[in-house]
């Protein structure tokens, strides 16, 4: 086996450039994903006729098929129905000029929704009842309440999780690249086949990819100290 | 006959068995008194190497194992001869009461099933639990589970049973019941060591008492020795407390009625 | 679109579902073994053997599925030709099958370890208490409860799994998603392929959940009417 260690260092710095959409791919369908989540949690506790069972469906058929197929629904499916639209309303816009990278974001922004909505459920189920009750007593609306009080400390709660989607997500986005987006293993597999160094490549990508997982492990427990201090005991 | 040598332990560095002897004979109750942290839990659980001591030796039934040189074998040998009931019951909780009490005689001492079915259910009837056979600890109330915990050191037929204060984790109308099974074996004449805050029922049950403080024995007795003329000043002090604290009990529950 | 075209498609993608399963099977299989073994190094803090187990989970945890399998389908015959193995044309099966072993292997681990830590110490007490020896007392005693501790998180790593088996296709194996392509090439109909894929899948999850909840309250009967999520 002849491994080309010096190339690996090349991939490594030619690979690293596509970072910032992996960034894109990772961070905008969590942010999005994370405002339905709070949508749909907010349905399915407060039980909202109607859409409940839609929430409940959505929830269960995004976690019960692979993200592959969700970034495939939305790819071929959306601009089957733009173009229609587009048709019927003689808009002159065809779906040929909206590029698949706001599919894949708005594919992988649906998937996030639905694993948020399970996070921040549970965050907000951990709470104690007493709390809102303590809010409402005090005079705050249950809208206050929930957004003051409530909500603060059930993000605190979630943060392990939270982080364990950022990093699942990380990985996830390297599926765009089968719809051939250039992040970090569409880069690779690219620096890959031009130099025909195909393990030296995708070993670059994994240390890129593994190098990011262990910082935001270290972030998170920065961050979980801190947001959990008025969860310490003691007076100290 | 059991016997404790010069047995000492220190957790990090600090001392809590000073080096206790202590001979228990065949078919004896002997009962272990003493403030809390005075080392009486440690000490029982030396006697079957669940905390092994620095220094010491201990003696059942003629075998000796010494803390310096135990070997794994030597520490599983003694613990065949010994049988422990947990404060904290510790019942098996994947395991029925049933399987509770047979999984000694069939792992450890390989009998057959059918014996082993045979000798669990005479001990479930000794503790009055035949009825609950195929229950989970979890079905159980707390002295319903410290009764079973009792048959499963029963089964073994153990040189002695190690009790770890059997009833501090039961809530108080729980206790009772406890406590008479524990008696009714004891009449048997099976040897057993006993860590207890029930003074009153230790005072009844025993043939010896110990009373440790600060990790040394200060004082051991019959029963009527120990409670009635005790010598030394400490031992006299922990029974006033008791006596005090019983009475604001009492105290509290006239005032109730 | 054309929906009439998910019943066609529907039998001649589902006639690939085994093989999707057999993937996820010899997953488990091996990462049931794995992650035994890792765990049991953890646990015992085995000397050396722990140091490379922490680098191995933290690798596969860190790194995407997708770049494992790339490493595996490129590096495993490279490796092997040090030992004069030729592997080069090996099934690919058989690379999927190694790495979504290894995969498993190392969240079994992490599982397997969170429970047997979970038992509490007083069940190796009694175990010890009644004579038993270290081997006895794990196998009898603490795994049986860790396993049933473990069964949830252990469900959901599975169903995982088996949605990570949806990217096997890229390094070109034959499973349902590699016939999704094909029939994609054939009838130009990629929807309609996916959206019959997405049934399937979500199918075979549903069923997977329903028969994981079953068998979980099986093992866990024995925590009664106090068994509690541990999600």
């Amino acid at each position: 086996m002849q491994i080309d260690i010096l190339f690996i260092f090349t991939a490594l710095i030619e690979i690293f450039k596509a970072l910032p959409l992996t960034m894109i791919i990772t961070l905008v369908p969590l942010m999005i994903g994370f405002l339905i989540g709070i949508g749909i949690t907010l349905i399915r506790i407060r039980k909202v006729k109607g859409l409940y069972r839609l929430a409940n469906f959505y929830v269960s058929f995004i976690r019960g098929t692979p993200a592959l197929m969700h970034i495939m629904l939305i790819y071929l499916g959306l601009p089957l129905l733009i173009d229609k639209l587009a048709g019927t309303f003689q808009w002159a816009f065809q779906s040929t000029s909206i590029p698949i990278l706001l599919f894949v974001l708005m594919a992988l922004s649906l998937t996030a929704g639905a694993y948020m909505s399970e996070i921040i459920r549970a965050g907000i189920l951990a709470v104690d009842q007493g709390q809102l009750e303590a809010a409402e007593s005090i005079g705050m609306t249950n809208f206050q309440a929930m957004r003051r009080i409530v909500f603060p400390q059930a993000i605190a709660v979630a943060l392990p999780n939270l982080c364990n989607i950022f990093i699942g997500f990380l990985h996830t986005s390297s599926i765009a690249f089968i719809v051939s987006q250039k992040e970090l293993t569409g880069a690779a597999n690219i620096v890959a086949s031009n130099n025909l160094k195909f393990l030296e490549a995708y070993i670059a990508a994994a240390l890129i990819y593994w190098g990011l997982t262990i910082i935001s492990e270290k972030v998170t427990a920065l961050l979980e100290k801190r947001a959990t201090v008025y969860n310490r005991g003691g007076v100290a | 006959m059991i016997q404790l040598r010069n047995i000492q332990k220190s957790f990090g560095n600090q001392l809590v068995l000073k080096g206790i002897d202590l001979t228990v004979n065949k078919g004896e109750v002997v009962s272990i008194l003493g403030p809390s942290g005075s080392g009486k839990t440690t000490l029982l659980r030396c006697i079957n190497f669940l905390e092994r001591p620095n220094e010491g030796e201990v003696m059942v039934d003629d075998f000796t194992v010494n803390s310096k040189q135990a070997s794994k074998k030597e520490i599983l040998t003694l613990r065949k001869k010994t049988a422990m009931v947990f404060q904290q019951y510790n019942l098996f909780k994947h395991k029925t009461v049933m399987e509770n009490v047979m999984e000694g005689l069939l792992v450890v001492q390989k009998s057959s099933k059918e014996t082993a079915r045979k000798l669990a259910m005479e001990v479930l009837a000794k503790v009055g639990l035949t009825e609950k056979a195929n229950a989970y600890p979890v079905q159980l109330s707390g002295g319903q589970q410290q009764r079973v915990g009792i048959a499963r050191a029963l089964a073994l037929n153990p040189e002695v049973i190690l009790l770890d204060e059997p009833t501090s984790a039961l809530d108080p109308e729980l206790v009772g019941e406890v406590l008479e099974v524990i008696k009714r074996i004891a009449d048997e004449g099976i040897t057993m060591i006993i860590v207890t805050h029930e003074v009153s029922f230790a005072k009844d049950v025993s043939d010896y008492i110990v009373f440790m403080d600060q990790g040394e024995i200060i004082e051991e007795g019959t029963p009527t020795v120990i409670f009635n003329y005790p010598k030394e000043e400490r031992t006299k002090r922990f029974f006033k407390r008791i006596n005090r604290e019983a009475g604001i009990l009492e105290s509290n529950l006239s005032s109730v009625i | 679109m054309d929906i009439t075209l998910i019943i066609d498609f529907f039998p001649k993608l589902i006639s690939y579902l085994h093989i999707t399963l057999l993937i996820l099977v010899a997953a488990v299989a091996i990462g049931l073994i794995i992650g035994v073994t890792i765990a049991l190094i953890r646990i015992y803090k085995v000397p050396a053997f722990n140091r490379l187990a922490l680098i191995y989970i933290s690798f596969m945890r860190g790194t995407p599925i997708l770049i494992q399998l790339f490493l595996i389908y490129f590096g495993l015959p490279a490796l092997l030709t040090l030992v004069h193995i030729d592997v080069s044309r090996a099934n690919p099966l058989l690379f999927v099958a190694i790495t979504y072993g290894l995969s498993c292997g190392a969240s079994f681990a992490e599982i397997i370890r969170g429970a047997v830590n979970g038992v509490e110490r007083g069940q190796t007490e009694a175990a010890y208490s009644i004579g038993m020896n270290e081997k006895q007392m794990l196998v009898r005693i603490i795994l049986p409860q860790a396993l049933a501790m473990a069964f949830p998180n252990f469900a959901n790593s599975v169903i995982g799994s088996l949605k990570d088996t949806s990217l096997a296709f890229t390094i070109g194996v034959m499973d349902m998603v590699g016939r999704g392509n094909t029939l994609i090439a054939s009838s130009l109909h990629a929807l309609e392929v996916y959206m019959t894929l997405s049934i399937i899948y979500y199918g075979v999850v549903l069923c997977l959940e329903k028969g994981f909840s079953l068998s979980e309250k099986k093992l866990q009967r024995f925590e009664g009417s106090l068994a509690v999520d541990t999600k």
